[in-house]
């Protein structure tokens, strides 16, 4: 790093950009733009808004895995049914009790964290694929769940909520609800960029690598994975309440294991251990079927079968993900200009 | 007592239908290393490949699952021959992800071949009943019962007592030495995938007639498979068989006898709490980590 600000003559404007936090404000910026250009432009309908805005939605409870999978090296299959629980709580307690959204959110979070550090204190035990199956059966007792217990999901034909009412006075409709949506995921982006970079993500490094070693070096086992546990089950629950007062409706149907390797596919697409690597993928996995496959008229019933196929392609040749394609496209050019350059001086 | 024993050959029926599904899944996982997600998916759609050549050809049932068979088995091959063959250097996670990314290949096409609507297969043995100390069942399920057994039968007779059987356990103990043997582990891994597929082809088959044929035919036997592969354990070719029956049986016993709406939860609990005190299934043993 030092070797290229020594050669490169370094400006303000430069060390700010390389700011990960203004780069994530940035981003989020540029996300805001996005309902403003679909008023402009013919090419971006209204309609894309709602996909984008669950695409974002995804991404954070994606991030959440990303933790857990990406940092800390445990698997997770639950994320669809800790999402899931997270949306009817909060569409119970908004609708049914009229609480605030504010309390809504705040229960909504609880309880499934309190599951998921269950969750985490059982994968003290169980370990690999024994874990991800655990998991996965978490999930499917979740989502019979909310197939039976009509009184409070509705079964199967859904539960209904509304835009959320903010501090009660601000009512979000669905193009500020795309803006909290936003800012919420950069929020979750923050944090998690804080926390990876911080004690606990040396923590989770080291435990991922070898947990004898990261023991043997003073880190509590029990502790990080509850943490790891506690936090994507946080960011899976903040997902689903942001889903269900966007979509406005959750069904049982919606929180299938298909959804949790959806989110696996996400992560594993977009980069494994990288914050836009995330988002990137939940936009390939979600977005792009949706917005662009589904134009060309051939593709349309494609789409999933090419998501399928770029999925395997991506694992087989690309195993650090999409997100690297920037950084190796940039290598490439930086190649080409030196050589350019070498040329000039010789 | 006959509604036990009714519900107690019920439960068999279905449990030969997790046990088929759950020993392709450790097949697979046992020659590969890869945990099969894709096991029920690409069962389903052989199924109805099944079902599209009993409806558009006329023959009778029997030939049509012998033409599922060839095609499970054709699927089988390509999938390792154009996948899995090449992801030996892949991180095992990775490697599960890529199951995950054949549903979705699997999931695009059979609508855009067999059409959306639901389709419909009828039983092998269309009537007939069975009763056995007063209680009834269909010569079908009854069938259905004794062929899952023989089957795993001839499949355990072949993995102990055949050299291809031997090839198949040297290359799940150890990949790189059984290569060194001399073992042809590719082919093995290949036959592997190929056994996969026609033992979810049959699975499909014996659980089609209690439902429509649709893309959602094998999610829930998919998932009682898993879990009854973690029940058994990962180590054994027989544990996830064992579990696949206690899984059938026990889930229809409480379904009848606790709670016809809690039953299937109350099962997945206690199979949670049976994992915490043995972390690695009923016949596993602990793999020794060295540091």
């Amino acid at each position: 790093m030092k070797k290229v600000n020594l050669k490169t003559p370094s400006f303000n404007l430069k060390t700010l950009s390389k700011n990960p936090y203004l780069q994530f404000i940035l981003f989020g910026l540029v996300l805001s733009t996005l309902p403003i250009l679909a008023s402009q432009f013919s090419f971006i309908k209204s309609a894309y808004i709602t996909t984008i805005g669950v695409t974002l939605i995804y991404a954070i409870a994606a991030l959440g895995l990303n933790l857990l999978l990406g940092w800390s090296g445990l698997i997770s299959l639950g994320t669809a049914g800790f999402m899931g629980l997270a949306s009817y709580i909060s569409a119970y307690l908004t609708v049914d009790m009229g609480l605030p959204f504010e309390v809504a959110i705040l229960a909504a979070i609880l309880v499934p964290t309190f599951i998921g550090v269950l969750v985490g204190l059982v994968s003290l035990k169980i370990e690999g694929l024994y874990l991800a199956i655990a998991t996965l059966a978490v999930s499917e007792i979740l989502r019979k769940t909310f197939e039976e217990f009509e009184a409070f999901t509705g079964a199967f034909s859904g539960k209904a909520a509304s835009f959320p009412v903010l501090f009660n006075s601000i009512q979000l409709d669905r193009a500020t609800m795309y803006y909290f949506i936003v800012f919420v995921l950069i929020i979750i982006m923050l944090i998690t960029y804080n926390l990876v970079n911080g004690q606990m993500g040396r923590a989770l490094n080291a435990m991922r690598g070898s947990e004898a070693a990261a023991q043997a070096m003073g880190v509590n086992l029990l502790k990080y994975r509850l943490v790891a546990f506690a936090l994507a089950t946080i960011f899976a629950s903040v997902s689903g309440v942001l889903y269900v007062h966007f979509i406005r409706y959750s069904y049982p149907s919606s929180w299938t294991l298909k959804l949790s390797l959806d989110f696996l596919a996400m992560i594993v697409i977009g980069g494994v251990r990288s914050i836009y690597g995330t988002v990137l993928g939940a936009f390939i996995v979600f977005a792009v079927p949706d917005l662009f496959l589904k134009q060309i008229p051939y593709f349309s019933q494609l789409s999933y079968t090419l998501n399928g196929i770029l999925i395997i392609l991506v694992i087989m040749f690309y195993p650090n993900g999409i997100v690297m394609i920037f950084r190796d496209i940039k290598n490439v050019f930086l190649k080409l200009f030196k050589k350019g350059n070498g040329n000039h001086v010789s | 007592m006959s509604t036990f024993i009714q519900i107690l050959l019920r439960s068999l029926e279905s449990g030969s239908v997790y046990a088929l599904a759950a020993l392709g899944i450790i097949i697979i996982y046992r020659t590969s290393n890869i945990t099969n997600f894709s096991q029920g998916v690409v069962g389903m759609f052989n199924t109805y490949v099944v079902t599209y050549l009993f409806m558009k050809t006329g023959a009778p049932l029997w030939l049509c699952i012998l033409g599922g068979v060839v095609s499970a088995i054709l699927v089988g091959l390509t999938i390792d021959f154009l996948v899995i063959r090449h992801t030996k250097k892949v991180a095992p996670v990775a490697k599960q992800i890529i199951t995950l990314g054949l549903i979705m290949v699997v999931m695009g096409i059979a609508p855009i071949l067999f059409g959306v609507d639901p389709l419909n297969l009828p039983r092998l043995i269309n009537d007939g009943n069975l009763t056995l100390l007063e209680a009834n069942i269909s010569y079908n399920g009854l069938f259905n019962i004794v062929f899952g057994l023989v089957l795993m039968f001839v499949l355990f007779y072949v993995l102990q007592n055949t050299k291809v059987g031997l090839a198949v356990r040297t290359t799940a103990s150890n990949e790189y030495t059984a290569r060194l043997m001399g073992v042809p582990t590719k082919t093995v891994t290949l036959g592997a995938w190929a056994v996969a597929g026609v033992l979810g082809v049959l699975s499909g088959v014996m659980i089609a007639p209690t439902t429509s044929v649709t893309l959602n035919l094998m999610d829930v036997v998919q998932i009682n498979a898993l879990i009854a592969c973690v029940l058994g354990g990962f180590q054994t070719f027989y544990g996830p068989i064992i579990g696949a029956y206690l899984i059938g049986v026990s889930r229809n016993l409480l379904i009848y006898y606790v709670s016809s709406v809690w039953g299937g939860q109350i099962l997945y609990i206690l199979i949670l709490i049976f994992l915490i005190f043995r972390p690695y299934g009923l016949i596993g043993k602990k793999t020794v980590k060295k540091v």
